[in-house]
Formats: structure tokens, C-alpha cells, sequence
């Protein structure tokens, strides 16, 4: 027997699939009890939306709501908020299925489509402003991108006050209760939720909430997991609070934070990264700190990483490599903005000396300023080659402060 | 050799003619990001704030991406795109903007 569809408000209507048994969402998250791909259907006076769609396995689901709330040729538009297969996975059947549907995606989704689908579909641009009419029912669609991938738009439906968010403000957590003053406990999920996918782009969520803000929200209606009803404005908050941009020490002291990690097995690169923090103190406003990669968990590694203006990392070459936990610093930066944090890297060898050029080479990958070349001393530092250190930590340093890199290529 | 101001990074370099900005990027250190390299992803986009007419023209590629992503797209240009057409001159780009 067929369950009720359950109403967001007397014109949209859920229609998004459920998936109780997910335990690992894109390879990077883990999810407890599962989760929802959740869809929408706004009706107004002269046609029908639908709000993104569901993974391609759950189709069925999709179309089964679908059908007992419309005919296929009343929907007059399909938003993708983005092209994710986990909500694009229902487009071809539905676009076939809908013979006077007209999709919208956002500019940057344009590249993708045909990544994704294969074929050549007809589409419409939504930029921020854009609008579009379904006689008493008006959405307006915002441009919110990178949140998290980078065609991600949002809208909001002005006569129910609902913000359709996209994956902003999702949770990985299955309940069928649906909405935020129904279901159990989500809050883990909802910050573990923003922690992966969400904490990397902090400044695309800032601008986001200011789109946000022009409009007053009743209900925020996401693509995973509860449906926010019941104090939107607290959700926001979290958002804000979260993406903010003042760090700890920042906010309080006015200063820059500098974090050299290193690993060392007979001190040297230990003694190389000593001086180079206490070249880096020299400079005023900034804090230097140094932290053992040895005894450092993936926890702190992250909050540091974030907290931290520049980052220098120290490591042997044992092997033609770098150690292992530098590697393992590094991938921390998957779950934060390295965008225009500043980059070194230093350390001691024996024969070959790969590691310090590595961890740059893979430092650039991941969007660091690298205003200096790395530093490479051979076995144990000598006094001169101390003071070299000294002088690398300065360097970067007042860099960090803000002098201005003269160079000729 | 032409003078080029990074703004988001605070480094000024000169460079001579006919290197990419890819090259430039990469021998800096600067923070500017690329994705496809190749005019498709728009990721690499900035904005020439002064200085345009000392690079390239835009490709037919680049008309197009660029189209797509807004109705005013004048200073826009893709990075991986770009390239230095002159001896002498200042240019100064944001990527950040
Ligand atoms: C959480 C997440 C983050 C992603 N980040 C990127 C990215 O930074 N750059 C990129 O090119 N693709 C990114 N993608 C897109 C995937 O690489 C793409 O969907 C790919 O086809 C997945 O391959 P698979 O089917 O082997 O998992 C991301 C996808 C997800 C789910
Ligand atoms: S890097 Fe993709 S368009 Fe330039």
C-alpha cells in the first residue's frame, strides 16, 4: 500500500526518496542510520516545478509520488540546484517522461551537463535574479556556488517563504518523520554534515548567508535529511557561526599564526625546524609554534591547519619520500580553504633529499602561496646553515605579514 | 620585460613576453587556482583590473565560457588562457575579486 505524501506546506509537496541502508556517502562520509535524496514538488495556478530529483536506484520512489500529485505535462519546469548524480540521477527519464518541462541549472552547471548525461538536453541559465512563474507561485534563484560542488545554485519560493537550499544546511541522517521538529537527534549529522562537506568552502557559505538574508525564511528545505521548520533562523546561525572568519587568536590578539610541523628520527630536521620558528618570532604580530607530527592527531592537525596563516612542513627523505604523517597533514586540507595560506617546506637528507621539493610540489596542488623554495640541508646543520634557517622562518614570516614579493621570472 | 601585480598575493613580478600566466602562477608561488587548463571549468577565472590590452585575445573558447557565466563580463578572463603580448607595461589582476 502507498503511504502519504507527506505536504512541506499546502503547495509543495516531498517527493524525495529514502535510503536507510546507505553507511558511506561519497567515500569520504559515514553515515549512522543512512539517508534521504530529497526532492520537491511546488505546484502553483499554472504548472508544476520539480525540485531536483533522486539517485537513479531510486527512481521509483520518485516517480510513484510523483504520479499520484501530477500529470507529466503539467510540469513546467525541473530545477537541478546542482548536477550530483544523487539528485540528477531521475533527469533523463523525467525530461522524457515531461514533454513541456524546461530545465534550469546554473551557468556553471553548463560544462558538467554534458559530463554527466551524455547527450545533448535543452536548458536554461539561472543566474542570481533570475525568476520564474507558475501563475501565484514565484521562485527566485540565487547563485550560491562552490556549496559544494561548483555549479551549486539555490532558490527561494517567495508566497510559502521556502528556501530550497541545495545541499546547504543537509544532513546524512534517514528519518521518515521528516522534519527537524519530528525526527530524533540530528544534530551530530547536521554538523558532521557541514564539518566534510561544507568547512572547505567557508567563504562561499558567507556569501551565501548574505543571499540568504534578503529574504525571510519560514522553511528550509535541503536535498539530504530533515526538513529545517521549526526555528530556521537557528540553522543559519550555526552556518554563521561555523564559516566565520575570525580565528581564535586573531580575533582576541591581532596576530598571525605560524605552524611549523616536522618529524625527525636523529633531530636534524628537528634542530632546522627550531630555528626556522624562531626566525619566524622575530617578526612582530606573529605567533610561531611547532608541533611533532609524531604525536599529533587528525583532529588538532585539522583545527591547527585552519587556525594557522602559514604553515611550514618539515620532513626527512627516508625512502625517496616524505614521512608518512606529512603526507597525512596535507590530506587534512581536503576538509578546509587553503586558498591563500602561505606554504613552505624544509628538511634534513641523506643522499637524495626529495621530501622538502615534494611536499611543495604537492603544497601547490593544494592552492598554498609558496613565496619561498624549499630548504634542504644535508645530514647535520652546521652553524651557518642554522642561521639560513633563522633567516627561511623570517622570510616566510614577514611575507605573512604582508611585504610585498618582488620577483623576475 | 612587463610588470604584473598580483593583488591577492601581494607579489609583483616581471615577466618577459609570450609566457602564460599558467607559468607565471607556477614560477610565483601564487595562490591562483586552475582546474582543466583548458577554458572549460571556469575555475581559473580573474579579473584584469588594469592592463588588459598587454595580453592575448580572447579564443573563441574562452567568448563562450565566459558568456556563460554572466552578462557582464568585461575584465573577466580565464587564467589558463592567458598569455603576456608585450614588452612593457603594468597589468594587475585579482582573482579574489
Ligand atoms: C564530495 C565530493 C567532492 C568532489 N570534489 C571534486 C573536486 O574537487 N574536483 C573534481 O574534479 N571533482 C570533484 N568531485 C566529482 C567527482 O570526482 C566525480 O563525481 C567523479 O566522476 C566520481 O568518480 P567515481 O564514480 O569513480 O567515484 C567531487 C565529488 C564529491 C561527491
Ligand atoms: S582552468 Fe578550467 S577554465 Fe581555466
Amino acid at each position: 500500500m502507498l503511504g502519504e505524501i507527506t505536504k512541506v506546506t499546502e503547495s509543495v509537496n516531498f517527493i524525495g526518496a529514502f535510503d536507510p541502508q546507505i553507511r558511506t556517502f561519497d567515500i569520504i562520509m559515514k553515515t549512522a542510520n543512512g539517508s534521504s535524496y530529497n526532492s520537491y514538488l511546488v505546484r502553483g495556478s499554472e504548472g508544476v516545478a520539480v525540485m531536483d530529483t533522486v539517485k537513479k536506484e531510486f527512481s521509483e520512489d520518485f516517480f510513484n509520488a510523483l504520479e499520484r500529485l501530477c500529470e507529466y505535462d503539467e510540469i513546467k519546469y525541473i530545477v537541478l540546484h546542482h548536477l550530483e548524480p544523487d539528485h540528477s540521477g531521475a533527469l533523463i527519464e523525467l525530461m522524457e517522461k515531461a514533454p513541456n518541462a524546461e530545465l534550469i541549472i546554473s551557468g556553471r552547471a553548463v560544462m558538467m551537463l554534458k559530463g554527466l548525461i551524455k547527450r545533448d538536453i535543452p536548458f536554461e541559465v539561472a543566474n542570481t535574479g533570475k525568476i520564474i512563474s507558475l501563475g501565484d507561485k514565484t521562485i527566485e534563484f540565487l547563485s550560491t556556488p562552490f556549496l559544494h560542488w561548483p555549479d551549486t545554485m539555490s532558490s527561494y519560493l517567495h508566497e510559502d517563504k521556502i528556501l530550497f537550499s541545495g545541499d546547504v544546511f543537509g544532513s546524512h541522517y534517514y528519518d521518515e518523520r521528516l522534519f527537524d521538529d519530528k525526527v530524533g537527534d540530528f544534530s551530530y549529522a547536521f554538523k558532521y554534515y557541514y564539518d566534510h562537506i561544507m568547512r572547505p568552502f567557508k567563504q562561499y557559505v558567507r556569501q551565501a548567508l548574505k543571499l540568504y538574508a534578503q529574504f525571510d525564511i519560514d522553511i528550509i528545505a535541503p536535498l539530504h535529511g530533515p526538513i529545517l521548520r521549526s526555528n530556521p533562523q537557528y540553522y543559519l546561525d550555526k552556518y554563521a557561526q561555523w564559516s566565520s572568519e575570525e580565528k581564535f587568536r586573531k580575533h582576541e590578539f591581532g596576530q598571525k599564526m605560524i605552524s611549523v610541523f616536522y618529524m625527525s628520527s636523529y633531530d636534524n630536521t628537528q634542530e632546522m625546524a627550531k630555528k626556522i620558528m624562531e626566525g619566524a618570532d622575530l617578526v612582530e604580530g606573529v605567533v610561531a609554534s611547532m608541533y611533532d607530527l609524531a604525536s599529533l592527531d587528525e583532529r588538532n592537525m585539522i583545527d591547527l591547519l585552519e587556525e594557522s596563516d602559514a604553515i611550514i612542513v618539515g620532513s626527512p627523505t627516508i625512502n625517496g619520500d616524505a614521512v608518512k604523517p606529512a603526507w597525512d597533514l596535507l590530506s587534512c586540507m581536503a576538509y578546509l580553504e587553503s586558498g591563500g595560506k602561505i606554504g613552505a617546506s624544509f628538511g634534513s637528507y641523506g643522499w637524495t633529499g626529495e621530501a622538502p621539493e615534494m611536499l611543495h610540489d604537492r603544497m601547490r596542488w593544494l592552492k598554498f602561496r609558496l613565496p619561498v623554495s624549499p630548504l634542504k640541508i644535508k645530514l647535520i646543520p652546521t652553524d651557518e646553515e642554522l642561521k639560513a634557517c633563522v633567516l627561511f622562518g623570517q622570510e616566510v614570516a614577514e611575507i605573512t605579514m604582508g611585504k610585498m614579493v618582488e620577483m623576475e621570472i | 620585460m612587463i610588470n604584473i601585480f598580483l593583488e591577492d598575493d601581494n607579489i609583483n613580478v616581471k615577466v618577459p613576453k609570450d609566457k602564460s600566466l599558467r607559468y607565471v602562477a607556477t614560477k610565483t608561488g601564487a595562490s591562483m587556482e586552475f582546474g582543466c587548463r583548458v577554458g572549460d571549468c571556469l575555475t581559473c577565472i580573474a579579473k584584469v583590473k588594469s592592463g588588459m590590452q598587454y595580453l592575448n585575445d580572447k579564443n573563441e573558447k574562452e567568448i563562450r565560457a565566459l558568456e556563460i557565466l554572466a552578462s557582464d563580463v568585461s575584465g573577466l578572463r580565464l587564467m589558463c588562457q592567458c598569455s603576456v603580448k608585450a614588452d612593457e607595461g603594468e597589468i594587475v589582476i585579482s582573482y579574489g575579486f
